[in-house]
């Protein structure tokens, strides 16, 4: 029986299905026509025309889906399954973006539209060469709508549809709620995920995602040389365009370290977690790429290493765009999309062009002109090319642990990713920034073909024996000053030196010009990132070792790092110089807030109070409950504090005298044991009870521990918790001490050794309430990102410099 | 030799070299009785958690110390201590990948990796994790 479903708006879903159809076709025939008007060479125009019509019909397809998937989401459709998984009638309005692209539906689409703004840029833009490279643009636009389509050709699913009816989810179709007709009137979203309310959700995957699509112009320009056997002339305007990518991508990298760093738990900015190596993998080669391009542009040499590296930054983007939702990170990554069943259809996309670049460089190869000379040793190109090759290897170690559980599934092999991926990583890469540091120090002193050996020395001494003083002074401040710590001194030298050679030259040799300082100013930027970075991880200190009393030594020797402390709620402990205190919590909306005072003492000895900060514990149905660190920055160290553990058990609150069993203790006499507010000692056992108050008969054996608590103020108490034996059973009467929430009642006598076995209970009241805390001081966090600022800056001089240039 | 071939062998060499360090340090999934043949050695165990065996996490007395009992691909059940507070949630995990190694008392854990069923999606487990490291 058919139902006929009340209140659905079934033209939204068709409306958007026939965006997504034109979006599709409109690729199609823009590829097509700019194929067509690439091939023949002739001046036919009119190919050209329809080349640009089909893409102003893709574009609009894909801004008609994205205006029909925003009406949805803003009226509450959750008809749809998109709307419905990724919104809810609750959610504050400013988070409608982040639902937009929370699934991979909407984050496809995000892609896609940064490609089509990027696509008419360049159709305004790249002049001769819009044919080949728009043809090029097409035909990926082709594969990313194609990921939308929800279509099924032979047995196979193509894309996934975001307008796809709730009822008409396999997982859902069959469900009683939606066999009623006015199934509408009760339902509510899912919602989105509260992990990712907040701003960088906003902000980081409009940057990352348009930091992806910046790699494909360079891509595209590098296919369209090879296709139209020019072999220079694209890398003019493409090299702007690659400076804008490292920068956006760079820029949304880092925004995505901010992110961890401030809101999620990862005790760092950087984890090396396989999503992270994921899109830091293709900056690194698309940064060697820059860097050939220029020298490239100078000398005309490394040619096949810049199509190389181009075209792999494309591949490697699609690469980690298959590893983050095909779902075979599952086990090792903490961010993954799930899998939607496209794995198949990225692989083939993936291999398409990989194939695409491959054929073309080799059919290509031996037209590709060769330099009369090799370039000399001591030329600036000669060591940017060696730097783009040590990025090349860096970022091979990287995608190469990344790739463990692909390479299990190619091989089905069980091979488990490093135990300490940190350690793994960070052993290899400090010797990576260590040559790449000390590349970007010299490099601009060589002058590009041949540079004379004693002006070189003589402008690059003053900068390599100050950055030795002040690696010294670091050195002794950071107290570095020991056998494992060389490669950090090593590195830190290094850095110290990048920073402080790029500066001198842009002082002393480019004299203060701002026009020609982008390098410069990058590099100094650059070489910040390292040190903050260097700073930061190597000497972050955990505070909150444990200085509650509790014995740690029966821990082991493997596990020296015990970080978290536990704070009772107005007890104050000192902690790293500080002296904190837990004042309590309360809720608001799905967060838990902590509030934790920092005080120091003064000279008189006096409290201080020098923040606060309001941690907090997400309750989150979905993920599960997360905790939020809270941060309070100062300009040289930021304290991190975050909590690893909190009683979230609100029965204990609303039954405050409900008993809880505390522990079980065995006790010989003269024993003591701590209760939460007092001291409880065992005295011995005492034969002498007074039977008829238990109702026992003459022949029942019965025995009183005798028991003395002493409370804070030393009051004492007694208190005596009865075991008999009646016939053959055992039975024991409890004892309490009202005045003190305590009670104990004997679940095993020892005769031989008059030892007794007993439970302690508390009063819910009793137990105060605690959290637990882990809190790390990350000195010089700030040198990094304002290293991430100036190298932004540096980035857009020289996009400034090399638009000058092509024009 | 030219130059360039002359970097094309370090490049090499250096990728040879990252290739072998990774499976250096690279572990391997066992289960406890592997992980119990080689106790000195770190291991990545993937079970679940034996949700009627006692969970044991009290913080008046350790903060750092959390044990409880998990199943493993081979059904064996072994007893875990975590070096670590308890991670959030821990008693809803679907499936669990302990990084560690095994000693005389139990299997010392110092990552979990957890994975939770979504309310929602009628006990398809979602594809998240919680990274709890000490």
């Amino acid at each position: 029986m058919d139902i006929t479903y009340v209140g659905e708006h079934l033209w939204a879903g068709n409306t958007g299905n026939f965006f997504i159809v034109l979006s599709f076709c409109g690729a199609l025939l823009s590829a097509l026509s700019y194929f067509i008007f690439t091939q023949n060479e002739i001046q036919n125009t009119s190919w050209k025309s329809l080349g640009r019509a089909g893409f102003f019909i893709h574009a609009s397809g894909v801004l008609g889906i994205i205006g029909t998937l925003f009406y949805m989401l803003l009226n509450h459709f959750f008809e749809y399954h998109y709307v419905w998984q990724h919104s809810n009638t609750e959610m504050p309005m400013r988070y409608i973006l982040s639902c937009f692209w929370e699934g991979q539906e909407g984050s496809f689409l995000l892609w896609t539209f940064w490609h089509m703004v990027l696509g008419f840029i360049l159709i305004f833009t790249a002049k001769n060469w819009e044919g080949p490279v728009m043809a090029v643009v097409a035909l990926v636009q082709i594969f990313l709508a194609s990921m939308l389509l929800g279509v099924y050709v032979f047995g196979y699913k193509i894309g996934s549809n975001p307008f796809l009816l709730l009822r008409d989810v396999p997982d859902f179709a069959n469900l009683p709620f939606l066999q009623n007709e006015n199934y509408l009137a009760k339902l509510d979203g899912r919602g989105l995920n509260p992990l990712l309310q907040n701003y960088w959700m906003t902000i980081h995957p409009p940057t990352l995602f348009l930091g992806f699509a910046s790699t494909l112009v360079p891509f595209a320009y590098a296919i369209a040389g090879l296709w139209k056997k020019d072999f220079n002339g694209w890398m003019k305007p493409a090299l702007p365009w690659t400076f804008f990518g490292v920068m956006i991508l760079g820029t949304g990298i880092l925004m995505g370290g901010a992110w961890a760093y401030e809101a999620l738990s990862f005790g760092g900015f950087w984890a090396w977690d396989p999503v992270e190596n994921a899109s830091l993998v293709p900056w690194l080669t698309f940064v060697g790429a820059a860097h050939v391009m220029v020298i490239h542009r100078n000398k005309g040499q490394s040619l096949l290493v810049t199509f190389v590296l181009t075209i792999i930054t494309f591949i490697l983007i699609l690469y980690s765009t298959f590893l983050t939702r095909s779902g075979i990170l599952g086990d090792s990554s903490v961010h993954a999309f799930t899998d939607l069943g496209m794995s198949g259809q990225l692989l083939v996309y993936l291999l398409t062009f990989l194939l695409l670049g491959i054929v073309l460089i080799a059919i290509n190869w031996k037209h590709f002109p060769k330099p009369e000379t090799e370039e000399s040793v001591w030329s600036r190109e000669f060591w940017m090319f060696v730097g783009a090759m040590v990025l090349s290897v860096s970022a091979f170690q990287i995608i190469f642990t990344t790739s463990i559980p692909v390479i299990n599934k190619i091989f089905s092999s069980n091979i488990a990713p490093p135990t300490n991926p940190i350690q793994h990583y960070n052993s290899f890469q400090v010797w990576v920034a260590v040559i790449v540091a000390l590349l970007i120090g010299v490099g601009q002193y060589f002058k590009f073909k041949k540079t004379e050996m004693n002006v070189f020395l003589k402008t690059i001494a003053v900068s390599f024996f100050g950055a030795i003083v002040i690696t010294g002074l670091l050195t002794i401040i950071l107290d570095l000053l020991s056998v494992q710590q060389i490669p950090y001194i090593i590195l830190l030298f290094s850095s110290v030196f990048a920073i402080v050679a790029n500066a001198s030259y842009f002082i002393s040799i480019l004299k203060g010009k701002v026009k020609l300082s982008g390098a410069s100013v990058a590099h100094v930027g650059f070489g910040m990132i390292l040190l903050g970075s260097l700073i930061s991880m190597s000497k972050s200190e955990v505070i909150s070792r444990n200085t509650s009393g509790v014995d740690l030594q029966k821990l082991g020797e493997d596990f020296p790092n015990a970080e978290n402390i536990m704070l009772v709620k107005n007890d104050t402990l000192s902690m790293g110089g500080w002296f904190v205190t837990y004042n309590g919590k309360k809720k608001e909306g799905v967060n838990i807030f902590y509030e934790i005072d920092y005080f120091s003492k003064d000279e008189n000895g006096k409290y201080v109070k020098d923040f606060t900060l309001n941690p907090r514990v997400q309750i989150n149905p979905r993920m599960g409950n997360v905790a939020e660190p809270a941060t309070k920055h100062y300009l040289g160290k930021d304290i991190y504090t975050h909590v690893t553990y909190a009683e979230l058990d609100e029965e204990k609150e609303k039954k405050p005298e409900e008993f809880k069993k505390a522990r079980t203790v065995t006790l010989a006499p003269g024993d003591t044991v701590f209760g939460s507010n007092s001291i409880i000692i065992f005295e011995g056992l005492d034969k002498n009870v007074d039977k008829t108050k238990y109702n026992l008969g003459e022949k029942d054996i019965a025995v009183a521990a005798q028991m003395r608590v002493v409370d804070i103020k030393n009051n004492s108490f007694t208190a005596r918790p009865v075991y008999s034996i009646q016939s053959v059973y055992a039975v024991p009467f409890a004892d309490e001490i009202s005045e003190l929430g305590l009670k104990f009642i004997i679940t095993k006598l020892i005769p031989e050794s008059g030892k007794v076995e007993l439970e302690v209970y508390e009063k819910n009241s009793n137990l105060k309430e605690f959290i637990i805390l882990k809190a790390i001081v990350f000195p010089g966090i700030n040198i990094l990102w304002a290293g991430c600022l100036i190298m932004v800056i540096g980035t857009v001089l020289a996009i400034r410099h090399r638009l000058k240039q092509s024009n | 030799m030219k130059k360039s071939h002359i970097i094309a062998i370090i490049i090499i060499a250096v990728a040879i070299g990252a290739i072998l360090t990774t499976v250096g340090d690279s572990s391997t999934y066992a289960s406890f009785a592997v992980a119990a043949e080689n106790s000195g050695k770190e291991y990545h165990v993937v079970g679940k958690l034996e949700k009627d065996s006692a969970l044991i996490y009290n913080p008046q007395e350790n903060v750092n110390l959390f044990t409880f009992y998990l199943k493993d691909t081979d059904g064996a059940v072994k007893k875990v201590l975590y070096h670590g507070t308890k991670p959030q949630d821990f008693e809803r995990s679907e499936q669990v990948v302990l990084v560690g190694k095994m000693k005389e008392d139990g299997f010392q854990a110092n990552t979990i990796l957890m994975k939770c069923p979504s309310k929602y999606n009628e006990g398809k487990p979602e594809e998240t994790e919680h990274k709890a490291q000490i």
